[in-house]
């Protein structure tokens, strides 16, 4: 099997970034990672690209500013896959250069949320309820979780279903949602592309937030940013012919799509009835982990970059991908140890909570990963060493999950 | 670089106002396809599905249709572009040696809202949108006439592109569009669309769906009598409309010579036995003929006028029907790759003798801006 | 014949898009009837719209390099357009086509796209039809038409 590195990494600014179209924004990202490998435009072979198309309001953006990127005469595939779609853009490239077929491919994925007229974020995931009415009335669908979705959101929706389910699952109270969001915005504070940053926040701060759907307060809400992040893969040859000092090897990827959440509940779905149990999450671990080698990920694995828009995800996915015992990372959270001076520093970038650009956020995890790897990670460089480093994404209807796992060393050595 | 092979393939009806839902039509081919790969949902590693938003009119437009494609706890991604790019993808992921078997499958049910709606969404906002005239068949038109007078083709050529994929059609059982009888003039007094373009020279939305099996060498051997092996695969992407030349499909040359590279492909009109490619417009076929190398610039309209392009020609093209038949938008691509496999497997209503090397082509974006192509065989 | 269906809630969503702070000086010298472009200092390719990446060689284009156009160009395709879209899905047909052309401006490389007034062929010169009130938008640009 081919050998894959990470060898650049970019990110534009996240937040409101109003002083740019989109194609500017991607192009940010783009010729950031470009110049972070060391390398020109002339060195890529091909591209993967990924974003949610109905939230910034063009249908195939990427084909619009192909010549923003240096895509012009190079192939470039495109995924779309929800919240995952950061993720999954991040295989794509990956399967690229293992596939044999290119040797350098650069991997993009943006959103730019303030292009839409409506606030913010709840566009597109409302969407998502829309285009499911008709569905629902023929299928007989329970219009009580319509209800909800319309209120908070599709996918948020689902989230505070699943917030609910996961505190009677493990125990866990609000407070501890509070230290996770603070903890998120306190890392932001010192990362310089972040959207919400909070220095020394506590979590009485985000207790006084109002509450908005039980168990969630406003301050546990991720923000809608604009933002695009980039890496580029080269394959063992490449990095070596490049002469690319700083690298981060993939050394396992995998994905498994549950089914749609409220299939299970209303029509003939396979009934997943607790949303926080997420198969898919534990499955797509374990086999990332065997592919990579690894055999316990407690001991190997120095740290992670959980896609967790809201506070619960990140206590459940540190547990479903392995990090904790169920029903326990809020106690882990209780003694600091997922802080970013902490032994498994969780989220050390802010996370998605902090900053989500939903297209960006999947991959964004993969490069603060690799940045940590590479010791790039600047003023939330976490104090320990990182050998070996997950990112992960969810998406759909909390129904997608990808893992990667990067190591400074690539597998069996 | 590890080989891979088709092993089973399906595909559904093209029609309007289909009577079932995208779940059910997916359902229905990826069932097909694997048992006509002999393979068991539990034999898939991963799938990948072909669909877009736009087009589907809801967000996340795979999500849905997990448990239709027997994608359940299985490595799935969604390419949003044309299903044959899935294939590609589905193909990657074979060849990096993480998966043996994959399925790939798209739809569109284009009742469910106008496709040539979606494309001016494809347009850059901050000043192509601002024109009302634009969309991809106006672009289209203006490619046709940057064609026409570059190669002296002209509006009979154009027609007698229609009258050869539409007869061919007639004898494809699942076409949408077939008329076996259509003559030029007929072509040219259907309604006008935007000139030189008339309805028959434009490919019809449909409804439809298709769906192939990927296994490597050892698990198609395993499972397959006859795999058809991909021996090339070229992709190119170009420059957005304003800034590449609309006259001609640069990115298709580009493509095609990288495929025929990797598949040792040295002339191609002598060594392809038949090509099914993606004309979502008349004139694009000739645009075709010339980028993968059938004849040189501006000799398309002779390929037309000699026959050579009929299913008895030197070089079949479309003995489907081409796009111009039916375009369920995301499959019509992975049909040309389904139908480039049957011919090579001899399975075609439409067949062309001793077909043993066959090319598939898919397009995407405005005036063909995406394309890709597959080179086919019967052997490695 | 079909399955039943249900139109449900409409899929729309407004969007106001940024359009970057090149294209915002496109727009606002259209006040001063002026059309603006690009040129790369690199390589000469002359981009309308303008922007800041050089669609050719992909070099940065800096703000010094934008260059006033004189706004005529020649039409190098044409077509007679005889609908539009209703935005729904729908066709609208016209009355009388319109007529659209690829127009290459006057020391420009790209191509930009436009309603043309008049008896246009290929190879004709046209010029830029200004809104009677221009206030540096879009909507101030309404075509081109056949110099005379």
């Amino acid at each position: 099997m081919r050998r894959v590195a990470i060898i650049g990494c970019g990110q534009s600014k996240h937040g409101r970034r109003t002083d740019v179209n989109q194609a500017e924004l991607v192009a940010e990202a783009v010729w950031a990672a470009i110049e972070d490998a060391n390398i020109g435009p002339e060195d890529i072979e091909a591209y993967a690209v990924g974003n949610m198309q109905g939230f910034g309001g063009i249908c195939q953006p990427d084909l619009v500013f192909a010549d923003y990127i240096a895509a012009g005469g190079k192939a470039m595939q495109r995924v779309a896959t929800g919240g995952t779609v950061g993720g999954s853009t991040a295989h794509l490239g990956y399967y690229e250069v293992a596939s044999g077929m290119y040797d350098v491919v650069l991997a993009v994925s943006w959103e730019k949320h303030t292009d839409s007229a409506e606030p913010g974020a709840t566009t597109g995931l409302l969407h998502v309820a829309f285009a499911n009415l008709s569905y629902m009335m023929k299928i007989g669908m329970d219009m009580r979780s319509f209800a909800i979705m319309g209120l908070a959101g599709a996918a948020a929706g689902i989230s505070a279903y699943q917030a609910a389910f996961y505190m009677a699952r493990s125990g866990c109270r609000i407070e501890h949602f509070d230290m996770v969001a603070a903890k998120a915005r306190r890392n932001a504070a010192k990362n310089k592309y972040a959207h919400l940053k909070w220095p020394n926040c506590t979590p009485e701060d985000i207790a006084k937030t109002e509450m908005l759907i039980w168990p969630m307060r406003f301050g546990h809400v991720c923000p809608a940013s604009d933002g695009a992040s980039c890496v580029i893969y080269a394959n063992e040859d490449a990095v070596r012919r490049l002469g690319v000092k700083e690298v981060a090897w993939v050394k396992g990827v995998a994905a498994y799509a549950d089914e749609e959440a409220d299939q299970g509940e209303s029509y003939q779905g396979t009934a997943v009835v607790d949303y926080s149990d997420q198969t898919g999450a534990i499955l797509s671990a374990k086999k990332a982990y065997e592919r990579a080698g690894i055999k316990d990920p407690r001991k190997e694995i120095d740290m992670a970059e959980i896609y967790a828009p809201f506070p619960h995800q990140e206590l459940m996915f540190s547990e479903r991908l392995g990090f904790f015992d169920d029903g326990t990372a809020w106690k882990a959270v209780e003694e600091g140890v997922t802080e970013i001076d902490g032994d498994f520093p969780i989220c050390p970038s802010g996370g998605v909570n902090t900053t989500n650009a939903i297209g960006s956020s999947g991959m964004q995890r993969v490069v603060e990963a690799a940045l940590q790897i590479m010791g790039k990670a600047e003023d939330h460089q976490v104090p320990k060493d990182v050998r070996n480093a997950v990112a992960h994404a969810w998406g759909g209807q909390v129904q997608f999950n990808t893992v990667m796992v990067l190591g400074d060393r690539p597998k069996g050595w | 670089m590890k080989r891979v092979a088709i092993i089973g393939y399906a595909v559904s009806r093209l029609e309007w106002d289909a009577e079932k839902t995208r779940e059910e039509a997916v359902f229905e081919v990826a069932r097909e396809a694997m048992r006509s790969a002999g393979i068991e949902r539990e034999d898939l590693g991963t799938a990948i599905s072909a669909s877009t938003d736009f087009l589907d009119g809801r967000t996340i437009s795979n999500c849905m249709l997990i448990g239709a494609s027997g994608a359940y706890l299985k490595d799935e991604s969604k390419a949003e572009e044309d299903g044959m790019y899935a294939a590609l993808y589905a193909a990657q992921r074979i060849m990096s040696g993480v998966h043996d078997v994959a399925l790939a499958v798209s739809h569109t049910h284009s009742w469910i809202f106008n496709p040539h709606q979606v494309t001016q969404y494809m347009l850059e906002p901050w000043f192509d949108r601002q024109n009302e005239l634009l969309n991809e068949i106006t672009l289209a038109a203006l490619q046709a006439r940057l064609y026409m007078s570059r190669s002296g083709a002209d509006e009979e050529h154009l027609a007698e592109v229609c009258v050869k994929n539409l007869r061919n059609a007639a004898k494809n059982p699942a076409a949408f569009r077939k008329m076996a009888d259509v003559t030029v003039e007929e072509v040219l007094e259907s309604r006008l669309y935007s000139s030189p373009l008339t309805e028959l020279m434009i490919a019809p939305p449909c409804d439809g769906a298709a769906a192939v099996i990927l296994a490597s060498e050892e698990a198609a051997k395993e499972f397959c009598d006859d795999p058809v092996w991909i021996r090339g695969i070229g992709n190119a992407c170009d420059r957005y409309l304003r800034d590449r030349d609309l006259g001609r499909l640069d990115s298709l040359r580009i493509a095609a010579e990288r495929a025929y590279r990797m598949a040792g492909i040295e002339e191609p009109f002598r060594q392809i036995d038949v090509a099914e490619v993606t004309e979502r417009f008349a004139h694009q076929e000739f645009m075709a003929y010339e980028a993968l190398g059938f004849c040189r610039e501006g000799m398309g309209k002779v390929l037309i006028e000699e026959g050579m392009t009929e299913v008895y020609g030197e070089i079949p093209v479309n003995p489907s029907g081409g796009a111009l038949s039916g375009d369920p938008v995301c499959a019509t691509g992975m049909i040309r790759l389904i139908e480039a496999v049957r011919q090579i497997r001899g399975e075609t209503e439409n067949q062309v003798e001793e077909c043993r090397t066959a090319l598939a082509h898919a397009q995407w974006g405005l005036c063909a801006q995406k394309n890709l192509v597959f080179i086919l065989g019967d052997r490695l | 014949m079909g399955v039943d269906r249900y139109s449900g809630l409409p899929f729309v969503a407004r969007f106001r898009w940024n359009v970057g702070k090149t294209m915002e000086k496109f727009y606002r010298s259209f006040a001063e009837k002026k059309i603006l472009a690009a040129r790369c200092e690199k390589c000469g390719y002359t981009v309308v719209p303008p922007r800041q990446i050089c669609p050719k060689c992909y070099s940065t284009i800096s703000e010094e390099n934008l260059v006033e156009l004189s706004g005529k160009g020649v039409v190098e395709s044409l077509t007679e357009v005889a609908f539009k879209l209703d935005g729904k899905g729908g066709y609208i047909w016209l009355e009388k086509p319109e007529l659209l052309a690829a127009i290459r401006l006057e020391g420009a490389s790209s191509t930009i796209f436009a309603r043309v007034e008049g008896e246009a062929k290929v190879g004709s010169e046209v010029e830029p039809v200004w809104a009677e009130k221009i206030e540096g938008k879009p909507s101030d640009l309404i075509s081109f038409k056949v110099v005379e």
